[in-house]
């Protein structure tokens, strides 16, 4: 009885992923050259971005973690408080002519380290 | 002072040690001495780790700045009951709090059945042990709440989006969760190693597993309205994987406290219990592991701390042991009882446990999706929100169902002339709510109105079962005092009822709008309008608030003027955004106003909500809380009688 | 700083203390083994939880009964079982004891 079970449980599983797709991939701005499609990208915000979302689009610029490759970005939409430079952001979008195109209303800024000390800005 | 605190940890750490080795050998060669011995380690342990986080709390109270720990997480400005929070507010500060409430509850677990089981507690005891033995290693050797250094001037301060209530209520409930669950796994452990197949230790943890239970549902219910109310953006669950690092548990849980009771009655599914109690503290373990290793992407994620090699070591010694364990036990665990029927009420315990399984490994699944693909194929892919929703709804839904269906069929077997007897109110109320429910209008969500449609087959039939049980012995309080542990479950089901209730209708029924406004400009949401009138600013002794004042209007009447606005806090340099909701009482709906940007000409950008039957989530959280409290208060009748079973068997 | 170092070894030796007081009330005990449940204690625990399911089911038999949750047909075939359970379940006890 209990494989039964299990084995409806697998079937329900693998109908979904095979009709909802196999999820976002996560990468990092140095891995954003050559991709297609919508992605989500993982990085620092560095420099001064301008704009801010709803009239003027925001312009940043967002570097890996732990590294130095950087892209730009722009983007349409709320931007949360917490949004500035040197903050560590997720946002969905697609590599346009070597700008990532975000999908609006995507940012998402990581809440600051709360198991390390806040950085002075 | 730091010294004092180092070497109380120090002490700590050689207690535990000893409490596992020695308390293994005791049990092992059978010494009462030792074995009372290292039973009094925990004891000892819990009064190390007590002093030590006596020198940590009064070093945050006196903003003692040359402790470093206390200098990154508070501020001189910062209010006491906050200061008092940033114990747990940082990675060493929150292992503290773990270390100490495992040690609370070791001792008090040990203390209260050595005399009753002194054979399961002398297996106990080790085990413990050796769980608190790496907690207290990684405070001393790898991450310390007591290093020192030259005191600065002035602190950083906490996290503005942590300087609210919830911070003091919801770690710690948490834990209290989190960490109990090691109470049951290790009296599990310790009756295996002491090769015991009847159900003592499951008598003996029964309150434990219900009292962490219940901490880890509040906390978890705490964290969700921290969320709908602080964070701003008008939700309370977001499948988060620190957010799922508490469900995980939880649900883990449940299930454990609904197959046990197939045990208690059947004598069945010994193997099913020892395996889930195991599988709901390696999700307590995970939990933390995921919330302070920063191995997954999560917008809680916090420093990729050395800590997370540490737990992921530690979880697999615990999964490898433990299912050693039950390996090696597995022939005196096999019980002969077989299920007699598909349709009775084992058999919907079993499927509630398969559904609560399947739903907490999908969950799991979804959370260790993305370092999965990324070994796999090198990318990390991260899971959405809508894989979750999915599957909250194929599992979640037919579990409402069955919370209903369970406790209508009897044990062994129900026949169908009875089920249809007892089926038949509660699912006509339940259909002829439907269909009310879909000339209002409720057709709109296929999801929503099928969990409305359930809810009501169960609360209809919690109120049979509570009108029934009265009639047939005669007064409500008897009943209830009677049968606590079953009328007590009733309540804890209406609760969930309520929380699927109100999670049905705020996410499938609500309405939202976002709009520029000037000072006088008006929005529509959800059939109220709203009036900007004029932005103001106050100081507060560490932050600035900034508020906007809106006019709510249904109609031509004014309902509420609300401020949301944002705090911009000085010490941390941090702004925090600051929901205004408004409870419609009579509607039973919220609507959340949130001021996203406050531009410096004084234009805003709004976005409304409205969310109806939010607040039943919380009301649930009460019934929660007080079905819980029923199913634990203690029975006197009930306990003779175990008494009485074990008695001989302890003085023997 | 001294004044940490002598309530630190304050600690010390409470723990220790504590965790010698077995052996210090009892240096020479008559004995000191924990006994293992013997077999037939193991058995008869074993037996005694089949009798509180036993009665505890005959129980709840009656209760679902009353309440209406089971018909009178349905009852009247499992009552029987049930108490013959439930009489086993004592007898088998009883012998054992």
């Amino acid at each position: 009885m209990i494989a039964l079970s299990v084995a409806a449980a697998l079937a329900v599983f693998l109908l979904y992923t095979s009709a909802f797709g196999r999820g976002t991939p996560t990468i990092s701005p140095g891995q954003l050259p050559g991709t297609h499609g919508r992605v989500s990208v993982v990085g620092t915000v560095v420099g001064k971005p301008t704009g801010d979302g709803h009239q003027q689009a925001l312009r940043f610029v967002m570097r890996d973690r732990d590294g130095t490759k950087t892209v730009p970005v722009v983007y349409r939409g709320s931007v949360p408080d917490l949004f500035k430079t040197g903050r560590e952001v997720v946002i969905d979008g697609t590599l346009v002519d070597g700008t990532l195109r975000a999908v609006p209303g995507s940012l998402v800024t990581k809440c600051p380290s709360k198991y390390a000390p806040a950085k002075s800005a | 002072m730091a010294d004092l605190g180092r070497a109380a940890l120090i002490v700590t750490l050689g207690l535990t040690v000893y409490a596992a080795v020695a308390g293994a050998w005791a049990a092992r060669a059978h010494r009462r001495r030792l074995a009372a011995s290292a039973g009094n380690a925990l004891f000892a342990a819990l009064g190390s780790t007590l002093v030590a986080s006596a020198v940590l709390l009064s070093a945050l109270l006196r903003h003692d700045f040359s402790f470093t720990y206390v200098a990154d997480h508070t501020s001189t400005e910062l209010p006491t009951s906050y200061s008092i929070s940033a114990f747990w507010g940082g990675q060493e500060g929150s292992l503290l709090l773990w270390l100490l409430i495992l040690c609370g509850y070791s001792a008090a677990a040990v203390f209260l059945n050595r005399r009753r089981a002194p054979d399961l507690v002398v297996w106990t005891v080790p085990v413990l042990g050796a769980v608190s033995t790496f907690f207290a290693f990684m405070l001393v050797a790898v991450s310390s709440p007591f290093a020192t250094q030259t005191a600065p001037a002035q602190g950083a301060g906490l996290n503005p989006s942590l300087q609210n209530p919830y911070m003091l209520a919801h770690p710690p409930l948490l834990y209290l969760g989190y960490v109990g669950l090691t109470v049951p796994f290790a009296f599990g452990m310790g009756a295996l190693l002491a090769g015991r197949t009847d159900e003592r230790w499951i008598v003996a943890t029964r309150r434990w597993t219900l009292v962490a239970w219940t901490a880890l549902g509040i906390g978890q219910l705490i964290g969700a309205h921290w969320a709908y109310v602080e964070v701003g953006w008008g939700g309370y669950y977001a499948w988060d994987p620190v957010e799922n690092a508490a469900l995980m548990p939880w649900l883990a849980a449940t299930a454990f406290l609904h197959s046990v009771m197939i045990q208690e009655k059947r004598g069945m599914l010994k193997v099913w219990n020892v395996l889930l109690v195991i599988l709901a503290f390696c999700l307590s373990l995970f939990g933390t592991f995921l919330t302070r290793s920063g191995v997954i992407n999560s917008i809680h994620s916090f420093t990729e701390s050395s800590l997370g090699p540490w737990f992921l070591g530690f979880i697999c010694v615990v999964v490898a042991t433990s299912l050693a364990l039950v390996f090696w036990r597995l022939p005196l665990l096999r019980s002969k009882t077989r299920l007699e029927s598909l349709v009775s009420r084992e058999a919907a315990f079993l499927y509630n446990n398969l559904l609560l399984v399947a739903l907490c490994l999908t969950i799991l699944w979804g959370v260790v999706f993305p370092m999965v693909s990324d070994l796999a194929v090198g990318t990390s892919r991260t899971i959405g929100r809508p894989y979750y929703d999915f599957f909250l709804r194929t599992f979640g839904l037919p579990l409402l169902l069955l919370m209903g269906i369970g406790p209508l069929i009897a044990w062994r077997r129900a026949s169908l002339r009875s089920l249809g007897k007892t089926f038949l109110w509660p699912a006509a109320i339940s259909v002829g709510l439907g269909l009310v429910l879909v000339a209002f209008g409720a057709g709109s969500s296929k999801p929503g109105l099928v969990a409305y449609t359930f809810s009501a087959f169960v609360l209809a039939t919690i109120v049979l079962e509570f009108v029934r049980g009265t009639r047939a012995t005669g007064s409500f309080t008897r009943l209830v005092s009677r049968n606590r542990r079953r009328y007590g479950g009733y309540i804890v089901h209406a609760a969930i009822v309520l929380l699927a209730i109100g999670i049905a209708g705020s996410s499938a029924y609500g309405s939202s709008a976002e709009r520029k406004l000037l000072p006088g400009q008006t929005m529509r949401v959800g059939g109220y309008t709203l009036a900007y009138r004029s932005l103001t600013q106050h100081r507060d002794p560490n932050h600035l608030a900034i508020r906007a004042a809106v006019d709510m209007y249904r109609g031509r009447t004014l309902v509420a003027r609300v401020e949301p606005g944002k705090n911009d806090y000085f010490a941390e340099q941090q702004v925090s955004n600051e929901m205004a909701i408004h409870t419609d009482w009579l509607r039973a709906e919220d609507v959340d106003v949130i001021a996203d940007q406050i531009e410096p000409g004084g234009a805003i950008y709004f976005k409304a909500l409205v969310k109806p039957l939010v607040n039943l989530l919380w009301l649930a959280g009460l019934v929660f809380l007080c079905g819980s409290l029923i199913t634990l208060w203690p029975d006197p009748r009930e306990e003779r009688r175990l008494a009485a079973r074990y008695y001989a068997l302890a003085h023997g | 700083m001294t004044g940490s170092l002598i309530l630190a070894a304050l600690v010390a030796v409470a723990a220790v203390l504590l965790v010698a007081v077995p052996f210090l009330r009892e240096p020479a005990p008559r004995e000191d083994t924990i006994h293992e449940p013997l077999a037939a204690d193991k058995r008869r625990l074993e037996l005694a939880e089949e009798r509180d399911r036993a009665l505890a089911a005959l129980k709840e038999l009656e209760f679902d009964h009353r309440t209406g949750k089971l018909t009178d047909a349905d009852y009247r075939e499992l009552v029987g079982t049930y108490r013959r359970r439930a009489a086993a379940a004592l007898q088998a006890l009883g012998s054992a004891t």
